[in-house]
């Protein structure tokens, strides 16, 4: 009940804010347009802040951030070097052991953290990138070029993702950014189906005629009018593009097209399944890097819904 | 309904086309001389290189190799593989491999949609209890996890501690069975640790959508009718609700097998399950490309066949469909 009434408070306000850019467009003030902006950053973190699973969600996300970027003082060895005896059991000096060749196992799920957290971000932001251009050209150009990148776009979903990228990287090799690009290639069409039907509908909108009218160029109307009002839902998009980046970033180290220089919680995995530890009992070796990618694949899906919620004008009226 | 059959037809065959296209080119953008893929392995004998490349007219323009490319697939041949030293690739992809493939992503799926059916009603009915709260928290615990580490979880719990299933292989190596039976108690008990953990991770994704569809229904007018009329609880919720509610679970069906494919990949590579997933890995492993074409093409066949099943079928239960 009171989510309705302030769900449609904010839309409102938002409306407001929306007709009052709509204004200032023709008009070239940025420094008030910026202050627009700010607001409306302003009204989404109002909103956001109280949803109880946004702010756990968050919390998760940035605990994860804090360790990758305080892991050299964390992590109480290099986690490359050998400092120890193969196949320690843990201990105090090691807390959750040592691997096959005697690396600090705890060392390496904190470094780990950071190709991981890496990965996902880098991989999803270019996974949306790439998405939101291809959306973006096929839904304003339309025609026989929306008609060939939609059919690839299909394609794409519906082939299997995990053994289509498990082919690209044995054709591209190991290492971190052949991830990345495999993660890439394969993961851009959810993104390209969604823009597209945004800017098919913002195509058709007064606003965009206006500045067709006026005799804006196609790039200009795109930047200008396109774009920033299919952002926000791109937004929302991206959180579950980390989750999907993160969780096939996993999937490939635990395969072994990691790169092992750049040791990521799939790749510990890897090595723990090569060492036999699911055979031998070595649970210290399994559970806390799984736990890991775990917590933060569930830390972006609660940003996710919690944004989504926000975002998303479908979900906020009902 | 011709009309919209065909239409669907058309759209799939042309899906079918360019995925067709793309494994031709996929396997030609390698640096370095493009008949490495297809010949170019020392695994393969002289003689046979020679027959392959004359077949594939691998010395002659690439449009030339696109159409004999196009022919041989046609005839059903898919090219030799390079780790199983010139064995034809359509021979290994069917056999006991796409079988063994076939009964556990099968049976899981099954399981899965009985499991996640029936919870997600139950979820749904008794909204906001301590089951429907419980059952939503273990769902997207099951969707956070990386489903080779449920696998390895598994192993690591009932394999070592508790001694219950194997921990790899389809059969026990070097048992001889006395009659059918023992046979199929020995598979179906190598099944389990893969069954299990495929069946966990996909069943989460079904109750999520069941419970919501569900939800849906129950603000519909019929509904409303159906109470009225002083039909009992259980007549509603299962003749009336969960009834309307399964219809969107058949378009999503076709998407799961698509999913399916990637978590048996896994699960068949952490189980050691003989099956085309962990011929995948094998075949990545190994760099053995022709398998690896070769399962793309079937792959392909066999997912978008699935998704125009599953669009006839739906339009054939929703009228609604077929405009």
């Amino acid at each position: 009940m009171l989510c309705t009434l302030f769900w449609t408070l904010e839309f409102d306000i938002r409306k407001a804010v929306d007709l009052k850019t709509e204004a200032l467009a023709g008009l070239e003030l940025k420094e008030e347009r910026f202050w627009i902006y700010r607001r409306k950053i302003g009204d989404f973190w109002r909103l956001y802040r109280r949803s109880p699973l946004g702010k756990l969600g968050l919390g998760i996300v940035l605990s994860f951030v804090a360790v990758s970027a305080a892991a050299p003082w964390i992590a109480p060895f290099d986690p490359f070097s050998f400092v120890g005896d193969p196949f320690l059991k843990p201990s105090s000096t090691h807390i959750l052991g040592t691997d096959q060749v005697g690396r600090d196992i705890f060392s390496r799920v904190i470094f780990g953290t950071r190709i991981s957290l890496l990965v996902g971000l880098v991989a999803s932001a270019m996974t949306i990138a790439m998405g939101s251009a291809v959306g973006l050209v096929s839904g304003y150009l339309g025609g026989r070029i929306d008609n060939l990148l939609m059919r690839i776009t299909d394609l794409f979903i519906i082939l299997p993702s995990l053994p289509l990228m498990l082919i690209m990287a044995s054709i591209l090799g190991k290492g971190v950014w052949n991830i990345i690009i495999v993660i890439t290639v394969i993961g851009w069409t959810p993104t390209a189906r969604m823009v597209r039907s945004q800017t098919l509908s913002l195509k058709e909108r007064p606003f965009t005629e206006a500045s067709r009218a006026i005799g804006s160029t196609d790039l200009h109307t795109i930047r200008r009018h396109i774009v920033p009002n299919v952002f926000p839902l791109v937004f929302a998009n991206g959180m579950l593009a980390i989750v999907d980046a993160i969780l096939s970033e996993a999937g490939l180290s635990f395969l072994g097209f990691g790169d092992p220089s750049a040791p990521s919680w799939g790749m510990v995995l890897y090595f723990a399944n090569t060492a036999g530890a699911t055979v031998n009992g070595f649970w210290w070796y399994i559970v806390p890097p799984g736990i890991c990618i775990m917590l933060l694949v569930m830390g972006f899906a609660f940003v996710s819904y919690s944004t989504d919620q926000i975002l998303n004008p479908r979900l906020r009226r009902r | 309904m011709r009309d919209y059959l065909v239409k669907r037809g058309a759209s799939a065959l042309a899906t079918l086309a360019l995925a067709i296209v793309l494994n031709f080119f996929l396997f030609r953008i390698m640096p370095g001389d493009p008949t490495r893929t297809v010949v170019g392995d020392f695994r393969v004998t002289p003689e046979v290189r020679q027959v392959l490349i004359h077949q594939f007219g691998l010395d002659q323009p690439l449009w030339v190799q696109f159409i004999l490319y196009l022919q041989n697939l046609f005839m059903g041949n898919l090219g030799v593989s390079f780790q199983y030293r010139g064995t034809p690739v359509v021979s290994i992809i069917f056999g006991r491999r796409l079988l063994n493939t076939f009964i556990l992503m099968g049976s899981s799926m099954g399981l899965a949609l009985i499991i996640g059916i029936t919870i997600g009603t139950i979820a749904a009915w008794k909204r906001e209890s301590k089951f429907d709260i419980s059952t939503v928290i273990f769902s997207l615990v099951t969707y956070s996890m990386p489903v080779f580490w449920l696998g390895m979880l598994i192993i690591l719990v009932f394999g070592y501690y508790l001694g219950s299933i194997p921990i790899a292989g389809t059969m026990t190596v070097g048992l001889t069975y006395s009659n059918v039976f023992e046979y199929a108690a020995d598979y179906l008990h190598h099944m389990t640790g893969p069954l299990v953990t495929l069946t966990l991770s996909f069943v989460g994704f079904y109750f999520l959508i069941m419970r919501d569809s569900i939800l849906d229904v129950f603000t519909e007018d019929y509904m409303l009718t159906a109470k009225a009329k002083g039909l009992s609880d259980r007549k509603i919720l299962f003749r009336h609700a969960m009834r309307n509610a399964t219809l969107p679970m058949v378009s999503l069906l076709a998407v799961e097998v698509t999913y399916l494919i990637g978590g048996a990949t896994m699960t068949e590579t952490v189980f050691s399950w003989y099956g085309i997933g962990r011929l995948i890995y094998e075949a990545v492993v190994m760099a053995d490309y022709p398998i690896l074409q070769g399962i793309f093409v079937v792959m392909s066949v066999a997912v978008i066949t699935a998704n125009f099943c599953a669009d006839v079928v739906y339009a054939f239960l929703d009228p609604r469909i077929r405009y």
